[in-house]
């Protein structure tokens, strides 16, 4: 029998409902999984165990008064989670994983976190991270790397990496990352978890440490594709504090249980599984994509742009968004002065500070925001022919640590698969598809603008047929 | 490499101009900075001559808000992670001499 800190959300739900278990105990098992196991993976920057077991008494209180009906109020009641910690909560430590904000306080909210406390949800505290999210393996954190709890030898990816060992671990029933290119499905590939990118002015980034501010999109990672549709629902909205939060109406995401895939047309781009991916990873993608057609997709060959011009393009959106955000921090309002940046932050201001200076601007920044506008029409075009696009996750499972430091690029080439829709804003998801050497294989599939709901049907269709999502390391 | 991107001068000006002290990793940043701009000469393979500039995804413009009460910070409140503060304000370093 499962233990309750390896519970899904439905599964810790129900639980409630029938009385079989209490908060309090939910959010000792997590707690105490994270005392016993963090020494090694960690993925956590602050513990909120106080807080925690306050609330989650509270939360008993409130299921015993009111019964099952509060869940409908508080979808998320009692629910212990992790935050990234990029995410601003009130009264606790906001480091961004980085010297400079080591001691923060923030003394406001994110919209996020106020969305899943006002929801019931539990905070145990914040995750690891890349400092300002500057990585794929947050082993840029100004702390210490994350380990992934498959081997601790290896990262976990980056930059939501304690988020996504935190899952991977069972430290905690979901967790909230968030993406600017690749940060949320890339540590959920190399995990062995479900991670869900919505589309960009989805989920409000209102309290969130800005890293590149037209692409960085919160969303969850947790144990299944229905779980993450559970925190869509919570987190998903319009917000009059974020200006590029989209008003369209949110959808009911959760999956249906008729979804059928016959008739669905699944795009395979060729440039995405052209390039140097690793023999196992290619082998368990196309064998998911068989399993997609067992289940009546047609599978549709098909022409995107080469990913390597989106890595160009994200590079400089990203390096100059980042010199722009990064100028506020001055040590005078809040946070340590600009001598405790680390160096690859320091990198990436510099290089944003060049590509956005006079003399350079037209022949990269706005260079780059020209391409990404062909970026974008080649997805708008692909999909007029398609329902959805399939390719891996990562180009290979997760390496040993150490590896990032030897390219200038490294991030950007783990990311490839990842970053053309990010620049574009689109949707993605990664979920478990295999292993290779007891190392997890990310499949991804990426949708339409806002089209969030049919990566979920489809994510959640391959789910109920396999099993890969039910498998979770030994630590 | 002779025909770095970003010569060492170069990311001196960079640091200057972003307020960061790049003292002892000049070289290292000037190789760096310039593999990564010789990376993304790349996007001069495509032609752009007759396509505009995506700055947002969304296609929003001129969101405004609501000209109401909102939650704010108290005084204590935007104060609190200042490294110093005089009377109520943030304390500054001088930025002109006397």
């Amino acid at each position: 029998m499962k233990k309750l800190n390896e519970l899904t959300i439905h599964e810790v739900l129900d639980g409630f409902k029938r009385g079989e278990f209490s908060s309090v105990q939910v959010t000792e098992a997590c707690l105490n999984r994270i005392s016993n196991e963090d020494k090694k993976i960690k993925a956590l920057i602050t513990l909120n165990s106080e807080n925690a077991l306050a609330e989650a008494k509270k939360a008993d209180d409130e299921i015993e008064k009111t019964g099952a009906v509060i869940f409908e109020k508080k979808p998320l009641l009692g629910i212990p989670y992790l935050c990234k910690d990029n995410f601003s909560v009130k009264g606790l430590l906001t480091t961004a994983g980085s010297n400079v904000l080591k001691n923060y306080i923030s003394p406001f909210e994110s919209t996020v976190t106020g969305k899943l406390k006002k929801a019931g949800a539990v905070l145990l505290g914040k995750t690891n991270m890349d400092a300002f999210a500057h990585g794929s393996t947050t082993e840029t954190s100004d702390f210490y790397p994350t380990r992934n709890p498959w081997d601790t030898h290896r990262v976990p990816g980056g930059s939501s990496g304690g988020s996504a060992a935190a899952v991977a671990s069972n430290m905690c029933i979901f967790s909230i990352g968030s993406e600017t290119g690749g940060s949320i499905r890339g540590p959920a590939s190399w995990c062995g978890v479900t991670g869900l990118k919505p589309s960009y002015g989805r989920v409000s980034r209102y309290g969130v440490v800005a890293m590149a501010s037209s692409t960085d999109s919160p969303g969850p990672i947790t144990k299944n594709v229905k779980d993450a549709a559970y925190v869509l629902n919570v987190i998903a909205g319009k917000d009059p504090k974020d200006a590029t939060s989209s008003p369209l109406e949110i959808e009911n995401y959760s999956p249906t249980k008729n979804f059928s895939l016959k008739g669905f047309k699944i795009g395979k781009p060729k440039s995405y599984f052209n390039i140097n991916l690793e023999t196992g990873v290619k082998e368990k993608v196309e064998e998911a994509i068989k399993i997609l057609k067992e289940m009546g997709a047609e599978i549709i060959d098909m022409d995107l742009l080469d990913p390597k011009y989106s890595i160009a393009v994200y590079t400089i959106l990203q390096r100059s968004e980042v010199s722009s955000n990064l100028a506020r921090l001055d040590g005078i309002r809040y946070g340590n002065d600009r001598t405790q940046f680390g160096f690859e932050a320091k990198k990436r201001i510099m290089l944003g500070t060049y590509t956005l200076s006079s003399g350079y601007y037209d022949a990269y920044y706005s260079k780059a925001q020209r391409v990404r506008t062909l970026i974008k029409s080649d997805f708008e075009d692909a999909f007029k022919k398609i329902d959805l696009i399939v390719a891996p996750s990562m180009p290979c499972v997760a390496p040993e640590l150490g590896q990032s430091e030897k390219s200038s690029m490294y991030g950007e080439l783990m990311d490839l698969l990842s970053e053309p829709s990010s620049v574009a804003g689109l949707p993605g998801i990664s979920i478990p598809c295999g292993f290779i050497e007891n190392m997890p294989v990310g499949l991804q599939f990426i949708g339409k603008f806002f089209d969030e709901k049919t990566l979920i049907e489809v994510s959640n269709l391959f789910q109920e047929g396999t099993d890969f999502h039910k498998d979770f390391p030994s630590l | 490499m002779s025909d770095k991107y970003i010569s060492k001068e170069e990311v001196k000006k960079i640091a200057d101009l972003a307020n960061l002290d790049v003292s002892g990793e000049v070289d290292k940043l000037s190789t760096l900075l310039s593999d990564t701009i010789g990376y993304i000469q790349t996007l001069k393979e495509l032609d752009t001559s007759k396509v505009g500039e995506t700055f947002q995804v969304t296609g929003l413009t001129s969101v405004f808000q609501d000209d109401s009460d909102s939650d704010s910070l108290t005084k204590d409140e935007a104060l609190s992670n200042a490294s110093d503060n005089y009377k109520g304000l943030f304390s500054t370093k001088p930025v002109f001499k006397r």
